[in-house]
């Protein structure tokens, strides 16, 4: 009786150690989000818990929790499950949080963060019910079936302080600050597509963004967002430079080991006017080419620059335009820098000094006929939560 | 009472199985996505891939499709060109010229063009004189 006992007891323990043991193997499988759809140059993963980041290659399976990163000149796009695509640039850090998909009834529910770097995001099945959001260090992108970017970190403080929507007085934290576009689907979109809607939350205020083109920043932590306002033509060309470095090299650019991050202007000056061929309108005023927008602000990607805004750290203008590069001695490329102990403002997320476009001479164009700094349209303030700056009212006819 | 014991071995297996996350129990649930990545290797099976998915009305699968031929061919003018055109059957006339833009002067395929004046509107060919 005592033996049977024992031997009942036995088995019922290499039973239970089968089922923990089975149930652990499980638990330790990485669960599988998607795969790299697409490499160039340096990429790498980190698993979960890893030490050490391994190399990224085609095909090769993204699970939950592992931190993409890209080096300088080097691109990755991420397919996942629902056919849901991260396309990240060059210095980019990309984390799968959450990822919940049932093919069957078309629900998905993602969660992503992007700390740092460009990237674009396109969505999967148009059909999908569920949640999407992308966050970056200081603001929260709700998705609903869209095409969108983003810029974070210096790079996005440097489109930004370009652009009449948000001017080059406003303090951006150069790790933290987002840049968020919206690319698509318009209301006059074609296809199985729904228009696209993002809402962007930072220091509790929302801003919801519903037509293409239209982009908000957030500047550093605790502050609210601006916009939205139009991205111009040179900052969209400058994030689309960031997100595809090889065909900004390829098509219009040159590498720049300097910053290591991705492009300086090419030589442009070989290359033919771009507006002078027929049936291809002059640059409207918006500077999107045969469109109306912003007033003196014309001439996209025309001669001329940043007026006054050295410093670019990635090349100023990826379009190259016509203009033509020339040191700035005087290092007048820090108006975005976060200064130490000036309250919210970046909130010691980086230290002032380390941002790396105000480290040496600044840089700006110049050449154009339109050198004279424009005004500082919709400038902010550097106080907490800024009010959001009007759209300014679009001229786009639709189709060209 | 010994009858008993594959009983308790069955439960304790259906419970491990019952427990497991789905990855436990699909063995590679992206091997579909692998298709894709593959098309992306070529320029002439990446741009099939993607007039195919234009042609199903799957345009944001195509803009990702083309873009990840992009990667791999960023020097393809006529990948851009074609890129561009889906942007501007996504109403994102505005990018859409911006990358037209880039690939004027390359010598570009009638087609391409061709597309892309289907969904932009005239947009004139750079040499072509119109």
């Amino acid at each position: 009786m005592t033996n049977r006992t024992g031997a009942r007891a036995r088995f019922l323990t290499l039973a239970v150690a089968v089922s923990l043991a089975g149930t652990a193997i499980a638990a330790g499988q990485p669960q599988i989000v998607g795969i790299n759809a697409a490499v160039l140059n340096n990429v790498r993963i980190r698993s979960a818990g890893a030490p050490q980041a391994h190399i990224a290659v085609v095909r090769q399976r993204v699970a939950l929790n592992d931190e993409v990163q890209t080096g300088g000149r080097s691109q990755l796009q991420v397919l996942l499950l629902d056919k849901t695509t991260f396309t990240v640039g060059a210095n980019a850090r990309l984390t799968i949080d959450r990822f919940v998909y049932d093919p069957n009834r078309s629900a998905r529910s993602l969660a992503a963060s992007v700390t740092k770097g460009a990237f674009r995001f396109i969505s999967g099945r148009p059909d999908t019910a569920g949640t999407t959001n992308v966050r970056t260090p200081i603001a929260s992108i709700g998705i609903r079936g869209t095409i969108f970017e983003g810029v974070v970190g210096q790079d996005a403080a440097n489109i930004a302080a370009g652009e009449p929507g948000v001017g080059p007085r406003v303090r951006s934290d150069p790790a933290t600050a987002s840049l968020i576009i919206l690319r698509g689907p318009g209301r006059g979109t074609q296809g199985r597509v729904r228009p696209g809607v993002i809402d962007v939350t930072a220091a509790g205020r929302t801003v919801t963004i519903d037509q293409p083109l239209r982009a908000v920043y957030v500047p550093a932590a605790g502050m609210a967002p601006i916009g939205p306002f139009i991205i111009s033509p040179r900052g969209l060309q400058q994030v689309q430079a960031l997100i595809f470095p090889g065909v900004a090299q390829a098509m219009a650019f040159l590498p720049n080991d300097r910053t290591g991050t991705g492009f300086v202007p090419a030589d442009n000056s070989a290359r033919p006017p771009r507006y002078g061929y027929p049936g291809y309108p002059e640059p409207g005023g918006d500077g999107y080419p045969g469109r109306g927008g912003y007033p003196g602000q014309g001439g996209f990607p025309g001669p001329g620059t940043f007026p006054g805004r050295g410093g670019f750290p990635v090349g100023d203008l990826p379009s190259g335009g016509d203009g033509q590069m020339s040191q700035d001695p005087a290092g007048q490329g820090k108006p975005n820098q976060v200064q130490p102990n000036q309250g919210p403002v970046g909130q010691g997320q980086a230290p002032a000094g380390q941002a790396p476009g105000g480290q040496g001479p600044g840089k700006k164009l110049k050449g154009g006929p339109n050198l004279k700094s424009p005004p500082a349209l919709q400038a902010q303030s550097p106080t907490p939560a800024p009010t959001p700056t009007p759209t300014p009212t679009p001229k786009y006819p639709g189709k060209p | 009472m010994a009858t008993r014991y594959p009983l308790y071995l069955c439960l304790a297996l259906g419970s491990a199985w019952l427990m497991a996350p789905p990855a436990f129990a699909q063995a590679d649930p992206a091997a579909a996505l692998d298709q894709l990545s593959d098309a992306a290797t070529g320029t002439g099976s990446g741009t099939a891939l993607a007039r195919q998915q234009i042609r199903s009305g799957d345009l944001t699968g195509a803009a990702a499709t083309l873009e990840r031929v992009l990667i791999n061919h960023p020097d393809a003018g006529d990948v851009l060109l074609l890129h561009a055109s889906v942007l501007c059957r996504l109403d994102d006339a505005g990018g859409a010229r911006l990358e037209i833009d880039e690939v004027r002067g390359r010598a570009i395929p009638g087609q391409a063009w061709a597309e892309a004046t289907a969904a932009c509107g005239p947009i004139g060919r750079p040499g072509r004189g119109g």
